[in-house]
This record gives structure tokens, C-alpha cells and sequence, in this order.
């Protein structure tokens, strides 16, 4: 309090805190993005192409890399980065089909990222390589937001995760070139319309090629080798 | 980087990622300019990422503690998406999907003029726009 003219006026003191606002321009997903432009430069100095691959567990990309890899290895050299969270059992039965292979072994356990595989990168000869599948964590929630330096993304959906799977996870999609609709032999007995979910990709962006495939019987392969080596 | 939680992996950590740096960036900030507490911490997050809002608050809050940002409020603002279409030329708001089974409307690459495919233009920032903190009053910063 102090004295004016004989009033006592309250004054307010300055607290001992005083409160700053400031603005920032601080992107979180930068230090990833910029690592993973820096994967892509490596790759395209050396003429490598990298495929990321995501999908649910069980969706059936270990399988459809496998059978790619055993299409193209004796026309281009190919190589696997795997990125299984917990084992190397995806690894090991890639392994047999003797082209290098890295496992990327995650510690969150969610999702790869740019600077795992640019790691991994820094493990395999690029002189001798064409083509690197990146088989992503299985789960279609997370890596949308983690680019790796790929020079296309594939989504691979199936059957038998049921005919919602793309207005589940719309996002998945708008950054992909191709998708994959797997497992399209159990299609009539799961009743799955593969036109239904073709459509729901094509709603979110009409340009992706959808490619039906089965492991099984083999079908879509040819189709998919051919997307992969055009890209 | 703290050593992750143990987030559910179905759901959280793409969360848990982005809150980790969300935490580790603001904390770096706080120090270099000598804050008592942060109180907020506002975010910019694009139409186009696949960032959930109330699960980056929950792993926000769960990392948080002991750290300057503990109880640091988190306003995430919204920006709008935007695409630019190759074919036609037609630039502006995306065509929005209501058949997503997402709880909201989902924007699409299609673009609204011509239907084929757009790219997108704006809304894939997550951004750290502002911090707002407090600082014990310093005479030795003061005069720095």
C-alpha cells in the first residue's frame, strides 16, 4: 500500500514469476523427414529403388516379398530390410532365398523410421543392388506420418481382415502408389467384394494401382513384378 | 529420449513417438531460456497426418512428469487441409469422404473439380507454434 493524498492506494508488486509467450515454428516430424530425404539421395546416387511395405499382421507381406524376391533376384539384384518388432522368423524365411537381408530391430516396437533404415543402408553393398523391399512393422496406425526415403509405398490389405479395411484407415492409403488386395483365393468364402474395397481405394486416391493377389495360387505376381520395376 | 512407456501397441506409440519429441523439443527450449515451468504448449496439427489428438494428450501427460512441462496444459489447433490437382489446375479445400469409418469426415486425393488424383497441398505440419512458461526473475538474464 501507499499514501497518495491522504489515500491509501493497494499497488500490485511484480510477482516473482513473470509469464513469456513465445511463438516458435518447430516442426516434430522434420528431423525424421529430413533423414529420410537423405536415404532417398543415397539411394537414387546409386540407382536403388526402395519399396516400403505396410499392412496389418498377417496381411501377408513377408510372404509376398518372398515371392517376389524369388521372381526378380535372377534379373536385378534385390535386397530385404525387415522390420519385425519382436523375432527373426520373417528374416530367416527370407533368408533362404540368398539375397542380403537386414533386420531392423525397433525398440518402441511401432514403426520404422529414417533413421533405422538409413542404418541399415550403411549395412548392404548398394553397388550390386536394384531394388530394396522394406517390409514395414506390421501395423497400419503408425507409419504414415514416418516416411524412410522410399520411392513408393505399397499397402498390402486381405481378405480376411474383413471389407472395412480401408474406411478404417483412410490415411494409409493417401500416401500410396500401389495396394495390394491379398489373399483374393478365400475372397468368395470370406464374401469379400475385391471391386467394393478397389473402389474405396480409388475414393481416396483414384491413381493408386490396386493389384488382387493370392500366395497361394499365384495370381497378381506377375502384375505386381512388373508395377515394382516400373516404378 | 526417455525410455518408451509401455503404451498399447495397437494404438498409442505412433502417438508416443510424436509426444517424445513433442517433450524432448520443448524441454531443450525451457532450459536455453532459463523457464521456472512451462504452462502450455500449443501444436498445429494438418488435416492430412494420422495424429489422434486425445492420444497424444495421454502420452503427453504420462511423459511429462518431472520434467518442466509437467501439468502444461496442450492446445492442438487444427489446420485445414489443401490440395493442388496436376490435371486441372484446381487448387483449394479437398473433397472430404464421408464413408471413412473414422468418426469424422476423412479428405481425400480426388480431386473436387475433375476427379482425378490431387496432391496434397497443405495440412501435414505437426508443428510446435508457441510456448508459454514462467521464469523466476533473474537479474544476471535480465542483464544478459
Amino acid at each position: 500500500m501507499s499514501e497518495r493524498a491522504g489515500i491509501m492506494i493497494p499497488t500490485i508488486e511484480a510477482s516473482p514469476e513473470e509469464i513469456y509467450d513465445i511463438e516458435l515454428e518447430h516442426s516434430l516430424l522434420e528431423a525424421n523427414g529430413k533423414l529420410a530425404v537423405a536415404n532417398r539421395a543415397l539411394l537414387d546416387r546409386h540407382g536403388v529403388t526402395a519399396v516400403d511395405f505396410m499392412g496389418a499382421i498377417g496381411s501377408g507381406k513377408t510372404t509376398l516379398i518372398t515371392k517376389l524376391v524369388e521372381k526378380l533376384k535372377s534379373k536385378i539384384g534385390v535386397a530385404v530390410f525387415n522390420g519385425d518388432a519382436t523375432t527373426s522368423d520373417d528374416a530367416d524365411g527370407i533368408a533362404r532365398q540368398n539375397v542380403p537381408i537386414v533386420q531392423i530391430a525397433t525398440v518402441n516396437g511401432c514403426h520404422l523410421d529414417a533413421n533405422l533404415v538409413g542404418k541399415a543402408l550403411g549395412k548392404i553393398d548398394l553397388e550390386e543392388l536394384r531394388l530394396i523391399f522394406i517390409e514395414n512393422i506390421g501395423n497400419l496406425i503408425c507409419p504414415a506420418e514416418f516416411p524412410l526415403g522410399s520411392k513408393a509405398r505399397v499397402v498390402v490389405i486381405s481378405v480376411t481382415e474383413g471389407p472395412w479395411m480401408v474406411r478404417k484407415h483412410p490415411h494409409m492409403f493417401l500416401g500410396a502408389q500401389i495396394v495390394v488386395i491379398n489373399k483374393v483365393d478365400l475372397a468368395a468364402a470370406m464374401e469379400i467384394s475385391i471391386e467394393n474395397l478397389t473402389r474405396d481405394v480409388h475414393t481416396l486416391k483414384p491413381d493408386i494401382q490396386v493389384i488382387p493377389t493370392s500366395t497361394r495360387t499365384g495370381a497378381g505376381l506377375d502384375e505386381f513384378a512388373a508395377a515394382l520395376l516400373a516404378i | 529420449m526417455n525410455s518408451p512407456q509401455p503404451c498399447s501397441p495397437s494404438k498409442t506409440m505412433h502417438e508416443f513417438s510424436i509426444a517424445a519429441a513433442l517433450v524432448e523439443s520443448v524441454q531443450a527450449f525451457a532450459e536455453k531460456e532459463r523457464a521456472a515451468r512451462v504452462i502450455e504448449v500449443r501444436l498445429t496439427i494438418g488435416e492430412f497426418t494420422h495424429i489422434e489428438h486425445e492420444q497424444l494428450r495421454f502420452c503427453f501427460q504420462s511423459i511429462t512428469t518431472g520434467t518442466l512441462l509437467e501439468n502444461a496444459t496442450l492446445e492442438i489447433d487444427t489446420s485445414d487441409a489443401a490440395v493442388r490437382c496436376p490435371h486441372c489446375a484446381y487448387t483449394g479445400p479437398p473433397k472430404y469422404w464421408d464413408g471413412a469409418l473414422a468418426g469424422t469426415l476423412v479428405p481425400t486425393l480426388q480431386c473436387p473439380e475433375c476427379g482425378k488424383s490431387a496432391e496434397p497441398a497443405e495440412g501435414h505440419e505437426c508443428a510446435i507454434k508457441a510456448v508459454k512458461f514462467t521464469r523466476e526473475n533473474d537479474p544476471e538474464y535480465e542483464a544478459a
